[in-house]
């Protein structure tokens, strides 16, 4: 029984010794081997099972990989005046793992510097820049005339090229920032602003303006319709007379025609005897009298004086 | 982090434990005890020797951390007590991020989060104009080791760069623009300049699709907004009914305006055949006439008035000197409507 005793204590012994001599890197890490806290030898990259002296030496690990950092949300004046909030975003990773250590100890303490390096940075930049510069790029673009009055496009915004654009103001945050990074043992990959917009009395503001040049709008195309309704209904109208009056004219002109062919045909048979037609022409309209009519005869007239007498004249 | 060490640790920790002094270490039932250990480390070792992957996914196999494998789907077998560590991956799956909203559970039909994310869905355009745009990024992990290794936070980080190209792709276009016809423009470059992104990340990441959803102007605005549409729909609307009602009175005037020149042609002809007539039948009676010019005058006075006076209502006779006529004839009781004197 001591003798699976004493191999139970040597396989114990043996274990610990193993383990306080060995550390493992993961494949997201890198290593550094400090004695009493010192750093000692080069950083450790490759993943795996490594060696170190028991109990007297540490690990320290940190991340190999590409690290996120996501800024306080900042509001910020641009150069035109204008309060607009940034919300930037960087990634970062650590290069010099001794570097870091030394200068900052940890992700928090890292974290802490980065915010103040790159917020003021992108304050600067902010701040010393047009709003329209930030958003826009430098391949901006706009076909002036392809602009319809009742589209929504602000007219109180100059719509020329940006200088730099957003990427290039996004580059220049990168370097800016980058100037102070290698001391921290921090590579900074890009700069991004992820989001910017106006603040909220801004934001209210702009709204408000929108709407009013909105309901402009609105009433400059309503009154657009009546315009045109009017103008069409205008020429309607003209068109209405213009063929009636027309054809009204042409009317009287073959009614005149055909009157005074008629007026020549009866001139040319009556002139043949003016007296005889006249005669005639009384007996017919005798002939026209109905049962309504009441005949008045003078007592001189042909026609009595035969009925008063047959005698001869 | 390394869990290697950790497992040794505990493992021989609590061996060490239990392999201790005893007061009494030739007591029966000490062996017994060891057999208990060995037997539940040799039941761990088989149990952490193998593991299953799923159709859809890959396993990142792991040997003291480092990366050793990448594992396709079915039953495998590892180094068992934590040696080696599997990381799954869903590789053939498409995944989703949302921008501006959120789908609520996975219920048919499909409902989204009433309240309105405007933080991340509010924008600008390029004239200065406030945009809400709402958008959907598709992805694949297409190296589960990139997408566990390159980065820390690679989903973060996608949608990080959503959002930046997303305004940028925005803010370099006209609101007016963004509205209407740039959508799909906006889509395409969004979905290239990702992928631009994750490819310099190197995070193992394959953008799908990028699917524009709603994109509208910022809620304060839309009425106002819909107002224009409405307005523009009535300029039209009143347009087309004043050409409708222009359309239907102008033909018809057309039409009176002929029937107007057919009829007076109408009468033309008829008034010039009268006078034809008239005068023909004026100028064979003439004719007559002139062979026996007294006779005939009498002839034609007489049954004139043998035709006329049946017919005539009352009949006067004048007589000269005399202030009230003579009734010569009282046929019938009639009123004297018309008096026609005759000579």
């Amino acid at each position: 029984m001591n003798r699976i005793n004493a191999l139970l204590l040597l396989v114990v012994i043996a274990a610990l010794l193993i383990n306080a001599s060995t550390y493992v890197i993961d494949q997201a890490e890198q290593g550094i081997v400090v004695q009493f806290g010192e750093p000692v030898g080069s950083p450790v990259t490759e993943p795996g099972l490594h060696w170190k002296l028991p109990f007297v030496q540490d690990v320290r690990r940190f991340d190999k990989r590409l690290l996120v950092w996501d800024g306080d949300v900042n509001q910020i004046p641009t150069l035109g005046r204008e309060f607009v909030i940034v919300d930037t975003t960087a990634r970062w990773r650590i290069v010099d793992p001794l570097m870091f250590l030394r200068s900052v100890r940890d992700e928090h303490g890292a974290r802490t510097r980065i915010d103040d390096i790159i917020d003021s940075v992108v304050r600067d930049i902010i701040s010393g820049t047009n709003l329209e510069e930030i958003v826009r790029s430098h391949d901006w673009k706009v076909a002036l005339d392809e602009i319809d009055e009742g589209d929504m496009v602000r007219s109180d915004v100059d719509l020329g090229k940006p200088k730099k654009g957003r990427a290039q103001l996004e580059k220049d945050m990168l370097a800016e920032a980058s100037r102070l990074m290698p001391s921290l043992g921090i590579e900074l990959v890009d700069v991004r602003i992820k989001r910017i917009n106006y603040i909220d009395s801004v934001r209210r503001q702009v709204e408000n303006r929108m709407v009013a040049e909105r309901q402009s709008i609105a009433e400059r195309f309503r009154s657009e319709g009546q315009g045109r309704s009017q103008e069409i209904l205008g020429q309607m109208e003209r068109e209405l007379r213009t063929i009636s009056s027309e054809a009204e004219r042409k009317a009287a002109e073959v009614r005149g025609k055909a009157d005074g062919e008629a007026t020549r045909v009866y001139g040319v048979a009556y002139g043949a005897d003016p007296e005889f037609y006249a005669f005639f022409r009384t007996l017919e309209s005798y002939k026209a009298m109905g049962a309504n009519t009441t005949l008045m005869l003078d007592s001189d007239s042909e026609y009595y004086r035969y009925l008063q007498s047959t005698r001869r004249r | 982090m390394s869990s290697g060490q950790n497992i040794l640790s505990g493992l021989f920790g609590a061996q060490a434990k239990r392999g201790g002094w005893q007061p009494n270490p030739s007591r029966p039932g000490r062996l017994p005890v060891i057999v208990l250990i060995v037997a539940v480390l040799a039941l761990w070792g088989v149990l952490s020797a193998f593991y299953t992957v799923q159709p859809e996914q890959r396993a990142v196999v792991k040997r003291f951390g480092a990366v050793v494998n990448i594992a396709d789907p079915g039953l495998h077998f590892k180094l068992p007590f934590g040696i080696d560590q599997v990381q799954l991956v869903a590789t053939e799956r498409v995944l989703k991020e949302e921008f501006g909203f959120r789908t609520i559970g996975e219920s048919q039909p499909t409902r989204y989060a009433d309240s309105e994310l405007p933080d991340e869905s509010l924008m600008l355009s390029g004239d200065l104009n406030m945009i809400d745009a709402e958008w959907v990024v598709q992805y694949r992990i297409a190296d589960p080791v990139k997408f566990l290794y390159a980065m820390r936070e690679p989903v973060r980080t996608l949608r990080d760069i959503s959002e930046s190209v997303m305004r940028r792709a925005v803010g370099n276009r006209l609101g007016s623009d963004v509205l209407t016809t740039a959508r799909t423009e906006i889509a395409e470059s969004v979905e290239l300049e990702i992928q631009q992104a994750m490819d310099r990340y190197d995070n193992g990441i394959r953008i799908v699709t990028v699917q524009l959803q709603d994109v509208v102007p910022p809620k304060a605005v839309r009425p106002a907004f819909n107002e224009v549409n409405e307005a523009r729909q009535e300029r039209e609307r009143m347009i087309n009914e004043a050409t409708k009602q222009a359309n239907q009175r102008v033909p018809l005037a057309r039409g009176q305006a002929n029937r107007v020149i057919a009829e007076a042609e109408g009468y033309a002809t008829e008034r010039v055949n009268n006078a034809l007539g008239e005068t023909a039948r004026f100028r064979s009676i003439l004719a007559e006439y002139r062979s026996a010019p007294d006779v005939t005058r009498t002839r034609m006075y007489l049954e004139t008035l043998n035709q006329v006076l049946p017919d005539v209502g009352q009949v006067l006779v004048m007589q000269k000197g005399q202030v009230s006529p003579l009734p010569l004839l009282n046929l019938r009781d009639a009123r004297p409507a018309a008096t026609v004197e005759a000579k």
